[in-house]
Protein backbone atom coordinates (compact mmCIF):
# COMPACT_ATOMS: atom_id res chain seq x y z
CA UNK A 1 0.00 0.00 0.00
CA UNK A 2 1.18 3.80 -0.92
CA UNK A 3 2.48 5.92 2.26
CA UNK A 4 -0.20 8.83 1.76
CA UNK A 5 2.35 11.12 3.78
CA UNK A 6 4.60 9.97 0.75
CA UNK A 7 1.90 10.22 -2.02
CA UNK A 8 -0.76 12.73 -0.93
CA UNK A 9 -1.75 12.86 -4.66
CA UNK A 10 -2.69 9.28 -4.63
CA UNK A 11 -4.47 9.08 -1.17
CA UNK A 12 -6.42 11.93 -2.55
CA UNK A 13 -7.83 10.44 -5.75
CA UNK A 14 -8.63 6.83 -3.10
CA UNK A 15 -10.49 9.47 -1.55
CA UNK A 16 -11.95 10.70 -4.19
CA UNK A 17 -13.02 7.46 -5.64
CA UNK A 18 -14.47 6.63 -2.43
CA UNK A 19 -17.15 8.39 -2.80
CA UNK A 20 -18.53 7.08 -5.57
CA UNK A 21 -21.66 4.46 -4.82
CA UNK A 22 -20.80 0.99 -4.06
CA UNK A 23 -17.17 1.85 -4.25
CA UNK A 24 -15.42 0.99 -0.64
CA UNK A 25 -11.47 1.50 0.36
CA UNK A 26 -10.34 -1.20 -1.17
CA UNK A 27 -12.00 -1.12 -4.48
CA UNK A 28 -10.83 2.53 -4.94
CA UNK A 29 -7.47 1.70 -4.21
CA UNK A 30 -7.58 -0.92 -6.73
CA UNK A 31 -9.12 1.93 -9.03
CA UNK A 32 -6.44 4.34 -8.40
CA UNK A 33 -3.84 1.68 -9.13
CA UNK A 34 -5.61 0.86 -12.66
CA UNK A 35 -5.94 4.98 -13.43
CA UNK A 36 -2.09 4.98 -12.28
CA UNK A 37 -1.03 2.35 -14.64
CA UNK A 38 -3.05 3.63 -17.26
CA UNK A 39 -1.04 6.40 -19.95
CA UNK A 40 -1.16 9.83 -19.33
CA UNK A 41 -3.37 10.87 -22.03
CA UNK A 42 -6.15 7.60 -20.51
CA UNK A 43 -5.81 9.37 -17.47
CA UNK A 44 -6.39 13.18 -18.90
CA UNK A 45 -8.65 11.63 -20.88
CA UNK A 46 -10.93 10.38 -17.82
CA UNK A 47 -10.42 13.83 -16.07
CA UNK A 48 -11.83 15.50 -19.03
CA UNK A 49 -14.95 13.00 -19.87
CA UNK A 50 -15.67 14.18 -15.99
CA UNK A 51 -15.46 17.60 -16.89
CA UNK A 52 -17.01 17.82 -19.55
CA UNK A 53 -20.42 15.64 -18.16
CA UNK A 54 -20.25 18.58 -15.45
CA UNK A 55 -20.45 21.54 -17.38
CA UNK A 56 -22.83 20.63 -20.31
CA UNK A 57 -25.62 18.90 -18.90
CA UNK A 58 -28.13 20.23 -16.61
CA UNK A 59 -31.53 19.42 -16.02
CA UNK A 60 -34.35 19.49 -18.43
CA UNK A 61 -36.42 22.70 -17.85
CA UNK A 62 -39.85 20.69 -19.00
CA UNK A 63 -39.19 17.22 -17.34
CA UNK A 64 -36.36 17.39 -14.90
CA UNK A 65 -33.99 14.93 -16.94
CA UNK A 66 -30.35 15.38 -17.13
CA UNK A 67 -29.81 16.84 -20.94
CA UNK A 68 -27.09 18.81 -22.67
CA UNK A 69 -30.05 20.55 -24.52
CA UNK A 70 -32.72 22.55 -23.21
CA UNK A 71 -35.73 20.95 -23.55
CA UNK A 72 -34.45 17.61 -24.10
CA UNK A 73 -34.85 14.87 -26.75
CA UNK A 74 -37.48 13.30 -25.32
CA UNK A 75 -39.62 16.44 -24.62
CA UNK A 76 -39.44 17.80 -27.93
CA UNK A 77 -39.36 14.54 -30.03
CA UNK A 78 -42.77 14.72 -32.54
CA UNK A 79 -43.18 10.96 -32.12
CA UNK A 80 -43.81 10.72 -28.70
CA UNK A 81 -47.16 11.30 -27.37
CA UNK A 82 -48.28 14.53 -25.64
CA UNK A 83 -51.49 12.86 -23.84
CA UNK A 84 -49.55 10.44 -21.60
CA UNK A 85 -47.30 11.47 -18.89
CA UNK A 86 -45.42 9.29 -16.91
CA UNK A 87 -43.91 10.61 -13.60
CA UNK A 88 -40.83 8.50 -11.62
CA UNK A 89 -39.02 9.53 -8.74
CA UNK A 90 -34.80 9.62 -10.42
CA UNK A 91 -33.74 9.73 -13.75
CA UNK A 92 -32.73 6.37 -13.41
CA UNK A 93 -36.30 5.24 -13.61
CA UNK A 94 -36.55 6.70 -16.47
CA UNK A 95 -34.40 4.77 -18.27
CA UNK A 96 -35.47 1.61 -17.03
CA UNK A 97 -39.16 2.74 -18.28
CA UNK A 98 -37.53 3.48 -21.55
CA UNK A 99 -35.66 0.53 -21.67
CA UNK A 100 -39.02 -1.56 -21.32
CA UNK A 101 -40.23 -0.13 -24.95
CA UNK A 102 -43.57 -0.14 -22.96
CA UNK A 103 -44.38 3.81 -23.17
CA UNK A 104 -44.03 6.05 -25.75
CA UNK A 105 -45.37 9.05 -24.12
CA UNK A 106 -43.19 12.16 -22.22
CA UNK A 107 -41.76 11.67 -18.94
CA UNK A 108 -41.69 14.14 -14.97
CA UNK A 109 -39.26 13.54 -12.90
CA UNK A 110 -40.00 13.73 -8.88
CA UNK A 111 -36.20 13.67 -7.91
CA UNK A 112 -37.36 12.14 -5.01
CA UNK A 113 -40.24 10.99 -2.83
CA UNK A 114 -42.33 12.47 0.08
CA UNK A 115 -40.33 11.08 2.88
CA UNK A 116 -41.06 12.62 6.40
CA UNK A 117 -38.07 10.84 8.71
CA UNK A 118 -35.97 12.63 5.89
CA UNK A 119 -37.24 15.82 6.19
CA UNK A 120 -38.77 16.03 2.15
CA UNK A 121 -42.15 17.68 2.02
CA UNK A 122 -43.35 18.61 -1.26
CA UNK A 123 -41.63 21.56 -1.50
CA UNK A 124 -38.50 19.66 -1.75
CA UNK A 125 -39.71 17.70 -5.02
CA UNK A 126 -41.06 19.17 -8.24
CA UNK A 127 -44.34 18.54 -7.65
CA UNK A 128 -45.28 22.60 -8.38
CA UNK A 129 -43.58 22.03 -11.38
CA UNK A 130 -45.77 19.08 -12.60
CA UNK A 131 -48.98 20.60 -11.64
CA UNK A 132 -48.54 24.05 -13.75
CA UNK A 133 -47.34 21.16 -16.61
CA UNK A 134 -50.22 19.73 -16.32
CA UNK A 135 -52.91 22.68 -15.87
CA UNK A 136 -50.92 24.47 -18.96
CA UNK A 137 -50.71 20.90 -21.33
CA UNK A 138 -53.17 19.07 -23.36
CA UNK A 139 -52.47 15.45 -21.23
CA UNK A 140 -54.80 12.98 -20.79
CA UNK A 141 -53.20 10.22 -18.32
CA UNK A 142 -50.98 10.33 -15.73
CA UNK A 143 -48.91 7.12 -15.35
CA UNK A 144 -47.51 7.10 -11.20
CA UNK A 145 -44.44 5.04 -11.84
CA UNK A 146 -42.95 5.74 -8.54
CA UNK A 147 -41.04 2.84 -6.55
CA UNK A 148 -42.99 0.94 -4.38
CA UNK A 149 -41.31 1.82 -0.84
CA UNK A 150 -43.67 2.88 1.52
CA UNK A 151 -42.72 6.53 0.60
CA UNK A 152 -43.31 6.17 -3.32
CA UNK A 153 -46.55 4.74 -2.82
CA UNK A 154 -47.89 7.42 -0.26
CA UNK A 155 -45.80 9.79 -2.96
CA UNK A 156 -48.26 8.33 -5.92
CA UNK A 157 -51.47 8.14 -3.49
CA UNK A 158 -50.57 12.20 -2.71
CA UNK A 159 -49.92 12.97 -6.73
CA UNK A 160 -53.34 10.95 -7.67
CA UNK A 161 -55.03 13.39 -5.04
CA UNK A 162 -53.93 16.52 -6.43
CA UNK A 163 -54.62 15.35 -10.18
CA UNK A 164 -57.72 14.19 -10.58
CA UNK A 165 -59.92 17.74 -9.30
CA UNK A 166 -57.61 18.46 -12.86
CA UNK A 167 -59.99 16.05 -14.88
CA UNK A 168 -56.73 13.28 -15.60
CA UNK A 169 -56.64 10.01 -15.41
CA UNK A 170 -54.24 8.74 -13.15
CA UNK A 171 -52.86 5.27 -13.44
CA UNK A 172 -50.16 3.37 -11.29
CA UNK A 173 -47.70 0.58 -12.56
CA UNK A 174 -49.10 -2.62 -11.71
CA UNK A 175 -46.80 -4.89 -9.46
CA UNK A 176 -46.74 -8.49 -8.17
CA UNK A 177 -45.00 -12.03 -9.66
CA UNK A 178 -42.09 -11.35 -11.60
CA UNK A 179 -41.93 -12.64 -15.27
CA UNK A 180 -39.83 -16.08 -15.08
CA UNK A 181 -39.81 -16.64 -11.22
CA UNK A 182 -41.22 -19.56 -9.06
CA UNK A 183 -44.69 -18.92 -6.87
CA UNK A 184 -42.80 -20.17 -4.17
CA UNK A 185 -39.77 -17.83 -3.51
CA UNK A 186 -41.77 -14.63 -3.90
CA UNK A 187 -42.57 -12.74 -0.57
CA UNK A 188 -46.06 -13.22 1.09
CA UNK A 189 -46.56 -9.00 0.41
CA UNK A 190 -45.80 -9.16 -2.69
CA UNK A 191 -47.99 -12.51 -3.29
CA UNK A 192 -51.17 -10.58 -1.42
CA UNK A 193 -51.12 -8.05 -3.83
CA UNK A 194 -50.92 -10.30 -6.59
CA UNK A 195 -54.01 -11.86 -5.35
CA UNK A 196 -55.41 -8.49 -5.09
CA UNK A 197 -54.47 -7.00 -8.19
CA UNK A 198 -55.85 -10.47 -10.25
CA UNK A 199 -56.89 -10.22 -14.01
CA UNK A 200 -59.51 -12.86 -15.28
CA UNK A 201 -58.16 -14.08 -18.38
CA UNK A 202 -60.57 -13.49 -20.84
CA UNK A 203 -60.46 -15.71 -24.34
CA UNK B 1 -22.58 -15.93 18.56
CA UNK B 2 -25.90 -16.27 20.13
CA UNK B 3 -28.89 -16.43 17.96
CA UNK B 4 -31.60 -13.87 19.03
CA UNK B 5 -35.41 -13.52 17.61
CA UNK B 6 -38.10 -11.46 18.63
CA UNK B 7 -41.26 -9.50 17.30
CA UNK B 8 -40.26 -5.91 16.06
CA UNK B 9 -41.45 -3.29 14.09
CA UNK B 10 -39.15 -1.47 11.80
CA UNK B 11 -38.59 2.37 12.85
CA UNK B 12 -36.53 3.49 10.20
CA UNK B 13 -34.02 2.10 7.70
CA UNK B 14 -30.94 3.58 5.37
CA UNK B 15 -29.71 2.39 2.59
CA UNK B 16 -25.60 1.31 2.34
CA UNK B 17 -23.70 0.30 0.05
CA UNK B 18 -25.06 -1.64 -2.87
CA UNK B 19 -27.16 -3.91 -1.70
CA UNK B 20 -27.14 -3.52 2.48
CA UNK B 21 -29.43 -2.33 4.51
CA UNK B 22 -28.76 -0.73 8.11
CA UNK B 23 -32.22 -0.73 9.91
CA UNK B 24 -33.58 0.48 13.33
CA UNK B 25 -36.40 -1.29 14.84
CA UNK B 26 -38.03 -1.74 18.35
CA UNK B 27 -38.23 -5.15 19.42
CA UNK B 28 -40.76 -7.32 22.31
CA UNK B 29 -37.95 -8.51 23.52
CA UNK B 30 -35.16 -5.91 23.65
CA UNK B 31 -36.59 -2.63 22.47
CA UNK B 32 -34.57 -0.61 20.19
CA UNK B 33 -31.79 -1.98 18.33
CA UNK B 34 -30.27 -0.81 15.20
CA UNK B 35 -29.07 -3.86 12.87
CA UNK B 36 -26.87 -4.52 9.57
CA UNK B 37 -28.91 -6.43 6.68
CA UNK B 38 -26.34 -7.63 4.42
CA UNK B 39 -27.51 -7.85 0.83
CA UNK B 40 -31.00 -6.98 2.35
CA UNK B 41 -32.14 -5.46 -1.14
CA UNK B 42 -31.09 -8.36 -3.37
CA UNK B 43 -31.97 -11.16 -1.30
CA UNK B 44 -36.33 -11.16 -1.65
CA UNK B 45 -35.82 -15.08 0.54
CA UNK B 46 -34.40 -13.53 3.65
CA UNK B 47 -35.98 -10.52 3.92
CA UNK B 48 -38.65 -9.77 0.64
CA UNK B 49 -40.47 -6.83 1.91
CA UNK B 50 -40.16 -7.33 5.63
CA UNK B 51 -37.63 -4.19 6.28
CA UNK B 52 -39.89 -1.80 5.11
CA UNK B 53 -40.62 0.88 7.46
CA UNK B 54 -43.11 0.51 10.27
CA UNK B 55 -43.15 -3.06 8.75
CA UNK B 56 -44.11 -5.48 11.89
CA UNK B 57 -42.20 -8.62 11.50
CA UNK B 58 -40.82 -11.72 13.30
CA UNK B 59 -36.62 -10.99 13.46
CA UNK B 60 -34.30 -12.80 13.26
CA UNK B 61 -30.52 -11.82 14.25
CA UNK B 62 -27.02 -12.22 15.74
CA UNK B 63 -24.85 -10.69 18.23
CA UNK B 64 -23.21 -7.79 17.55
CA UNK B 65 -21.85 -7.50 13.95
CA UNK B 66 -19.98 -3.96 13.84
CA UNK B 67 -20.14 -1.35 16.49
CA UNK B 68 -23.53 -1.27 17.54
CA UNK B 69 -25.14 -3.07 15.09
CA UNK B 70 -26.43 -6.84 15.69
CA UNK B 71 -26.38 -8.83 12.34
CA UNK B 72 -29.55 -9.29 10.83
CA UNK B 73 -30.43 -12.99 9.53
CA UNK B 74 -33.87 -12.94 7.94
CA UNK B 75 -37.47 -11.32 8.48
CA UNK B 76 -40.85 -12.74 8.40
CA UNK B 77 -43.22 -10.10 7.56
CA UNK B 78 -46.16 -10.53 10.08
CA UNK B 79 -48.07 -7.15 9.01
CA UNK B 80 -47.45 -4.25 6.65
CA UNK B 81 -49.40 -1.80 8.30
CA UNK B 82 -50.03 -0.94 4.43
CA UNK B 83 -53.02 1.56 4.57
CA UNK B 84 -50.08 3.98 5.81
CA UNK B 85 -49.20 4.00 1.81
CA UNK B 86 -52.44 4.95 1.01
CA UNK B 87 -52.44 8.10 3.10
CA UNK B 88 -49.48 10.95 3.13
CA UNK B 89 -51.03 12.11 6.12
CA UNK B 90 -50.78 8.30 8.05
CA UNK B 91 -47.41 8.31 6.88
CA UNK B 92 -46.89 11.55 8.37
CA UNK B 93 -47.83 10.86 11.48
CA UNK B 94 -46.69 6.70 11.39
CA UNK B 95 -43.05 8.56 10.70
CA UNK B 96 -43.64 11.09 13.13
CA UNK B 97 -44.61 8.46 16.23
CA UNK B 98 -41.27 5.86 14.93
CA UNK B 99 -38.72 8.76 15.17
CA UNK B 100 -40.31 9.73 18.45
CA UNK B 101 -39.41 6.11 19.72
CA UNK B 102 -36.16 6.44 18.25
CA UNK B 103 -35.54 9.71 19.79
CA UNK B 104 -36.78 8.85 23.52
CA UNK B 105 -35.74 5.27 24.16
CA UNK B 106 -32.54 3.77 25.05
CA UNK B 107 -30.96 1.22 23.07
CA UNK B 108 -31.29 -2.28 23.95
CA UNK B 109 -33.88 -1.52 27.27
CA UNK B 110 -36.49 -3.97 26.91
CA UNK B 111 -40.09 -2.27 27.45
CA UNK B 112 -43.10 -4.58 26.06
CA UNK B 113 -45.37 -1.60 26.93
CA UNK B 114 -44.29 0.64 24.09
CA UNK B 115 -43.94 -2.08 21.77
CA UNK B 116 -47.72 -2.65 21.77
CA UNK B 117 -47.92 0.90 22.08
CA UNK B 118 -46.68 1.51 18.50
CA UNK B 119 -48.05 -1.76 16.82
CA UNK B 120 -51.40 -0.79 17.83
CA UNK B 121 -50.93 3.15 16.82
CA UNK B 122 -49.65 1.88 13.38
CA UNK B 123 -52.54 -0.73 12.97
CA UNK B 124 -55.14 2.55 13.95
CA UNK B 125 -53.14 4.70 11.68
CA UNK B 126 -53.27 1.63 8.89
CA UNK B 127 -56.82 1.87 9.26
CA UNK B 128 -58.29 5.31 10.19
CA UNK B 129 -55.47 7.38 8.73
CA UNK B 130 -54.13 10.72 10.49
CA UNK B 131 -56.40 12.29 13.29
CA UNK B 132 -54.95 14.61 16.34
CA UNK B 133 -56.69 12.20 18.74
CA UNK B 134 -53.97 9.73 17.82
CA UNK B 135 -51.45 11.67 18.06
CA UNK B 136 -51.90 13.31 21.38
CA UNK B 137 -53.22 9.86 22.80
CA UNK B 138 -50.09 8.28 21.21
CA UNK B 139 -47.51 11.28 22.50
CA UNK B 140 -49.46 11.16 26.20
CA UNK B 141 -48.82 6.93 27.11
CA UNK B 142 -45.72 7.63 25.49
CA UNK B 143 -44.21 10.03 27.77
CA UNK B 144 -46.23 7.84 30.42
CA UNK B 145 -44.30 4.88 29.80
CA UNK B 146 -41.03 6.54 29.89
CA UNK B 147 -41.41 7.93 33.01
CA UNK B 148 -42.48 11.48 32.02
CA UNK B 149 -45.93 11.77 32.90
CA UNK B 150 -46.76 15.27 34.89
CA UNK B 151 -48.90 15.83 37.45
CA UNK B 152 -52.29 16.71 35.89
CA UNK B 153 -54.66 16.66 38.41
CA UNK B 154 -53.14 18.24 41.17
CA UNK B 155 -50.90 21.29 41.58
CA UNK B 156 -47.42 19.71 41.42
CA UNK B 157 -46.44 22.95 43.70
CA UNK B 158 -48.94 23.09 46.76
CA UNK B 159 -50.38 19.41 45.59
CA UNK B 160 -53.67 20.92 45.65
CA UNK B 161 -56.62 19.59 43.39
CA UNK B 162 -56.64 21.60 40.08
CA UNK B 163 -60.10 23.17 40.27
CA UNK B 164 -61.08 27.32 38.58
CA UNK B 165 -61.34 28.22 35.20
CA UNK B 166 -57.40 28.11 34.49
CA UNK B 167 -54.56 27.18 35.24
CA UNK B 168 -50.96 26.96 34.54
CA UNK B 169 -48.64 23.97 33.15
CA UNK B 170 -45.16 23.75 33.62
CA UNK B 171 -43.17 20.79 32.42
CA UNK B 172 -39.55 21.90 33.61
CA UNK B 173 -41.96 22.74 37.40
CA UNK B 174 -43.56 19.22 37.10
CA UNK B 175 -46.92 19.78 35.97
CA UNK B 176 -50.40 21.83 36.17
CA UNK B 177 -49.55 24.68 38.50
CA UNK B 178 -52.62 26.48 40.14
CA UNK B 179 -52.31 30.13 39.96
CA UNK B 180 -51.40 31.00 43.29
CA UNK B 181 -48.01 28.65 43.00
CA UNK B 182 -47.47 29.49 38.60
CA UNK B 183 -45.38 32.46 38.11
CA UNK B 184 -46.62 35.52 36.42
CA UNK B 185 -44.59 34.59 33.57
CA UNK B 186 -45.52 31.14 33.32
CA UNK B 187 -46.99 31.74 29.39
CA UNK B 188 -48.69 28.46 29.22
CA UNK B 189 -52.76 28.83 30.46
CA UNK B 190 -55.26 25.93 30.16
CA UNK B 191 -58.59 24.80 31.50
CA UNK B 192 -58.02 22.38 34.55
CA UNK B 193 -60.38 20.04 32.24
CA UNK B 194 -58.39 19.73 29.52
CA UNK B 195 -55.62 18.70 32.02
CA UNK B 196 -58.06 16.19 33.60
CA UNK B 197 -58.68 14.86 30.23
CA UNK B 198 -54.99 13.70 29.83
CA UNK B 199 -54.99 12.15 33.37
CA UNK B 200 -58.21 9.99 32.57
CA UNK B 201 -57.00 9.23 28.70
CA UNK B 202 -53.95 7.66 30.64
CA UNK B 203 -56.50 5.27 32.63
CA UNK B 204 -57.26 3.75 29.38
CA UNK B 205 -55.47 0.65 28.03
CA UNK B 206 -52.91 1.58 25.79
CA UNK B 207 -53.83 -0.23 22.58
CA UNK B 208 -57.33 1.57 22.37
CA UNK B 209 -57.26 4.25 20.02
CA UNK B 210 -60.69 3.76 18.41
CA UNK B 211 -63.41 6.10 19.89
CA UNK B 212 -62.04 8.94 21.29
CA UNK B 213 -63.09 12.50 20.48
CA UNK B 214 -62.12 15.85 22.25
CA UNK B 215 -63.13 19.32 21.32
CA UNK B 216 -61.43 21.85 19.82
CA UNK B 217 -59.82 23.35 22.49
CA UNK B 218 -59.34 20.22 24.59
CA UNK B 219 -57.13 19.36 21.07
CA UNK B 220 -56.01 23.00 21.24
CA UNK B 221 -54.45 23.04 24.48
CA UNK B 222 -52.85 19.25 25.11
CA UNK B 223 -51.37 19.74 21.90
CA UNK B 224 -49.59 22.59 23.56
CA UNK B 225 -49.17 20.80 27.33
CA UNK B 226 -47.39 17.78 24.99
CA UNK B 227 -45.01 20.25 22.89
CA UNK B 228 -43.98 21.33 26.34
CA UNK B 229 -43.03 17.92 27.48
CA UNK B 230 -41.23 16.93 24.67
CA UNK B 231 -39.33 20.22 24.47
CA UNK B 232 -37.73 19.12 27.95
CA UNK B 233 -36.73 15.75 26.46
CA UNK B 234 -35.91 16.32 22.90
CA UNK B 235 -32.16 16.91 21.77
CA UNK B 236 -33.08 17.54 18.52
CA UNK B 237 -35.71 18.24 16.74
CA UNK B 238 -37.41 15.53 14.57
CA UNK B 239 -37.22 15.58 11.02
CA UNK B 240 -40.99 14.06 10.58
CA UNK B 241 -42.91 17.28 12.47
CA UNK B 242 -43.10 20.23 10.53
CA UNK B 243 -44.01 17.91 8.01
CA UNK B 244 -46.95 16.44 10.35
CA UNK B 245 -47.59 19.73 10.93
CA UNK B 246 -48.19 20.49 7.31
CA UNK B 247 -50.53 17.65 6.81
CA UNK B 248 -52.18 18.15 10.10
CA UNK B 249 -52.93 22.06 9.02
CA UNK B 250 -54.36 20.68 5.42
CA UNK B 251 -56.78 18.31 7.21
CA UNK B 252 -58.06 21.17 9.75
CA UNK B 253 -58.45 23.55 6.79
CA UNK B 254 -60.54 20.58 4.64
CA UNK B 255 -62.77 20.33 7.93
CA UNK B 256 -62.78 24.13 8.34
CA UNK B 257 -64.03 24.27 4.45
CA UNK B 258 -66.35 21.10 5.00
Amino acid sequence: MLDWKIHPSFSRLVFELGKLPGIGKKTATRLALFILRQSSGDAESLAAAIREVKERTRFCSICFHYTEQDPCQLCTDPARDSEYLCVVQEPQDLLVVERSRSFRGRYHILHGALSPLDGIGPEQLKIAELMIRLEQGSVREVLLATNFSVEGEATAHYLAGLIRPLGIRVSRLAHGIPLGSDLEYVDEATVNRAVEGRQFLTE
Amino acid sequence: MRQEESEAIVLHHLDYNDADRIVSFFSLEQGLLKGFAHNARKSRKRFGSALELFAYVHLRWSGKASGDLVSLQDAELIDLHSGVRRDVGALALASYGCELVEALTAEAQSCPEIFHLLRAFLGHLSKAGLSLEARLLFELRLFSQLGYAPHFLHCSACNFPLDGDEVAFSANGGGGLCLECAPAALPLRVSPMTLGTLGRCLQAPVTLFEGFRFSERTLQEAGGVLQDILRQHLVRPLKSQSFMEQMLAGKARVKAIR
